[in-house]
């Protein structure tokens, strides 16, 4: 069974941040989010999809992705490389931080070759992941 | 290892209308006289700049840092790999070292009399001292011979791609060779058994060996402009990435490895002989070297032939960026049809070839008439030749099938694949199937069924090359078999069916270089500091795909020959 406390406490912190950004700036959250999904599709869609029900590319689908275990996405063959290293592993912030900052830290015979050493890029990434529920 | 030169310049305002640059994004060249190099602002410096992270960017850039340069990948996209990532990367190595070892025998004049022969067959004369091949295709192709092999011994050397020989696997033309018809082609080690994943390991191989040597890797940056100096020299480029430009000067060299243009429609449609949609290069190859040269005054070649592979039709108009090319036609109970339900063709003729028939051209009625083919399978190829691997069109379920037509009967199937030609009127010339297409289909299917009974196809030979079966595929066990691509395709549905083109792997034309890499004038001269290695420049094949991986063996030679070239450059003001 997958725990399930990193998406209560990921669904509490959206939910506060929504509260406070929907009392102060709702247009810039709803930018923010534009901006991050932009760059999340620029970046990413060679090989992943973002929509709920849309089929597995080079890469699997990532809607959902927040809270769910890794290498479980139905229907995607997952390499060796990948499973070693991340089987029994749920997705949640600090997993996706590390795994954006470099891939191969985490699962040094994954497929996916991919490093990301500006914080600000990995949390627009992040922020618009986080969205796909 | 950065030298960074900001600071004591000319504001990044200044350098932008000094160097022309104007907000939307343009290609080319900007001169620049001597004061302003001295007065210009750069980000960094290195003593080569590889413009490209793939299949050819990669290996140059770590033959330049083991040569000892300071050295910096950037790489369009966010990930590295380009095309080659996609690739199996089977790699096509004349007498390389496992081949040597064992005993293989592959001399140099075996060698370019294959190749000769396939890249120019309508002046090949094995009596000529070059076999037919012009001084510049011959050089070229005995630069393959004498340094892929060393490239890659290097590379397996430093960890950066260990490999494992699979001897058996054969020429495209191995019927051809007496010597040399198998044993050329390398794998990555570490690959799956199916040799599909090659791209995959060797994109983490080579960087995480370009990390470990030190060198800089930028992703997200997309080189739009060389830099030159008053003497013409090549000393910079400015690259975008989404903060704005950043601007590096190279102390040495700029190497181009950029890929071709398969996804530049206007450069298909100008240079390409045949209308092709698209095809499985990255997505990020859009011909930026061609327009990058054009202000050069270069010699583009080779620009009317590509790598060529059969493609979902569908895919390739949607622009899916997880297309793969149609390296194995799988099934044994499938076959093409045209839109009349005819067969026309080998279906497991090997895929550079195969894709020629889509373009074949209908003088009298001023069409193509075979551009979108019709893939038809049964039940049993569904079931036991499905498969995620090498762009299969019958794949498992799970897996995007958006191109799958489906039907319970073939008259369903027929009206149901009319319906879906359809959709893209305005695309494919307003291509229907023909009112006796039923007809026809039967007829086809019947005569398919009795020659696969019999073993033999005796319309258009499948299954009778060695090629042939090497990307057959899987098919269902059947004892006593006599030929392993065909079997009787069912009386009964539930049918399937997809909407099949010609597309490219990538393009193979581009600036002409010599076979150091260096980029060549309209004089034949090299412009100092430039060079371009794979696709994105002209490759000396013509139309020839002499065999797996002869896209990515070459281009490690040539990798090698152009950081070694590179690296001699004097250092340049």
């Amino acid at each position: 069974m997958v725990t399930r406390a990193p998406i209560v406490a990921h669904m509490l912190t959206a939910a506060i941040l929504a509260a406070a950004i929907s009392v102060s700036t709702p247009a810039r959250a709803a930018d923010d989010l534009s901006a991050a999904r932009d760059l999340t599709v620029k970046q990413c869609s060679q090989c992943h999809t973002f929509d709920k029900g849309e089929k597995h590319g080079q890469g699997p689908n990532l809607f959902g992705l927040m809270g769910r275990e890794a290498a479980a996405a139905p229907g995607f063959v997952y390499s060796e490389g990948f499973k070693e290293a991340l089987k029994g592993q749920v997705w949640d912030t600090a997993l996706l931080e590390r795994w954006l900052t470099d891939t191969l830290a985490v699962a040094p015979r994954a497929q996916m070759v991919y490093f990301q050493d500006d914080p600000k890029v990995r949390a627009k990434l992040i922020r618009f992941l986080e969205s796909l529920h | 290892m950065k030298r960074n030169t900001k600071g004591s310049k000319l504001p990044r305002r200044e350098f932008l209308k000094t160097a022309g640059v104007g907000a939307a994004a343009t290609f080319g060249a900007v001169t620049l006289s001597s004061k302003e190099v001295r007065a210009a602002t750069f980000d960094a410096e290195y003593d080569i700049v590889v413009c490209g992270g793939g299949g050819a960017g990669l290996p140059a850039a770590l033959f330049s840092r083991w040569l000892g340069n300071e050295v910096i990948v950037l790489e369009k996209a966010a990930t590295l790999g380009g095309t080659s990532f996609k690739a199996a990367y089977w790699y096509w190595v004349p007498n390389n070292a496992a081949m040597r070892k064992a005993g293989m025998e592959d001399s140099k004049e075996h060698f370019l009399r294959y190749v000769a022969r396939l890249s120019q067959p309508q002046y090949y004369d094995p009596k000529h001292p070059r076999m037919g091949l012009s001084e510049w295709e011959y050089s070229m192709c005995e630069a393959i011979y004498d340094s892929a092999s060393v490239g890659t011994e290097l590379l397996a050397e430093k960890g950066a791609l260990p490999y494992r020989h699979v001897a058996p696997v054969p020429d495209y033309f191995a019927e051809m060779e007496t010597v040399g018809a198998t044993g050329r082609v390398l794998f990555p080690k570490d690959g799956a058994a199916s040799m599909s994943d090659g791209g995959q390991v060797a994109t983490r191989t080579l960087s995480t060996a370009c990390r470990r040597d030190r060198v800089a890797i930028k992703t997200s940056h997309r080189v739009q402009k060389v830099i030159l100096n008053d003497k013409g020299e090549v000393i910079g480029v400015e690259a975008q990435n989404d903060d704005g430009m950043y601007r590096v000067k190279a102390r040495k060299a700029v190497l181009f490895a950029t890929g071709g243009f398969t996804h530049d429609a206007e450069l298909r449609k100008n240079f390409l002989s045949i209308p092709v949609y698209g095809g499985c290069a990255a997505m990020t190859n859009e011909g930026d070297f061609i327009r990058i040269s054009s202000k050069l005054g270069v010699q583009l070649r080779n620009m009317n032939y590509a790598w060529m592979c059969p493609v979902s039709f569908e895919k390739a108009i949607a622009k899916d960026p997880s297309l793969i090319g149609c390296f194995s036609v799988a099934g044994d109970s499938m076959i093409f049809v045209d839109k009349r339900g005819k067969r026309v063709v080998n279906e497991k003729l090997h895929y550079n070839e195969l894709a020629q028939k889509f373009f074949e051209w209908d003088g009298a009625n001023a069409q193509f008439p075979y551009l979108i083919l019709v893939s038809i399978w049964d039940q049993r190829s569904q079931e036991h030749s499905a498969s995620h691997e090498y762009g299969r069109l019958i794949v498992p379920p799970g897996l995007d099938d958006k191109h799958v037509i489906k039907g319970a009967t073939l008259e369903e199937l027929a009206a149901n694949i009319d319906a879906r030609l359809q959709k893209y009127a305005g695309q494919n010339g307003g291509m229907r199937i023909t009112a006796d297409f039923g007809d026809n289909l039967k007829a086809s299917i019947a005569r398919f069924n009795e020659m696969a009974k019999a073993g033999k196809d005796l319309d258009f030979h499948r299954g009778e090359r060695g090629v042939d079966l090497l990307f057959n595929g899987n098919v269902k066990e059947e004892p006593g078999r006599k030929n392993a691509t065909m079997w009787p395709i069912s009386d009964t549905g539930p049918y399937y069916a997809a909407l099949v083109t010609g597309g490219t792997l990538d393009t193979k034309g581009g600036p002409k270089t010599n076979p150091e890499g260096q980029v060549l004038d309209l004089a034949d001269k090299p412009i100092p500091g430039l060079y371009g290695v794979g696709n994105c420049v002209a490759s000396a094949s013509g139309r020839a795909y002499w065999a797996g991986g002869s896209t990515l063996g070459p281009i490690i030679g040539f990798a090698y020959r152009a950081a070694n070239a590179a690296s001699k450059e004097p250092v340049k003001a």
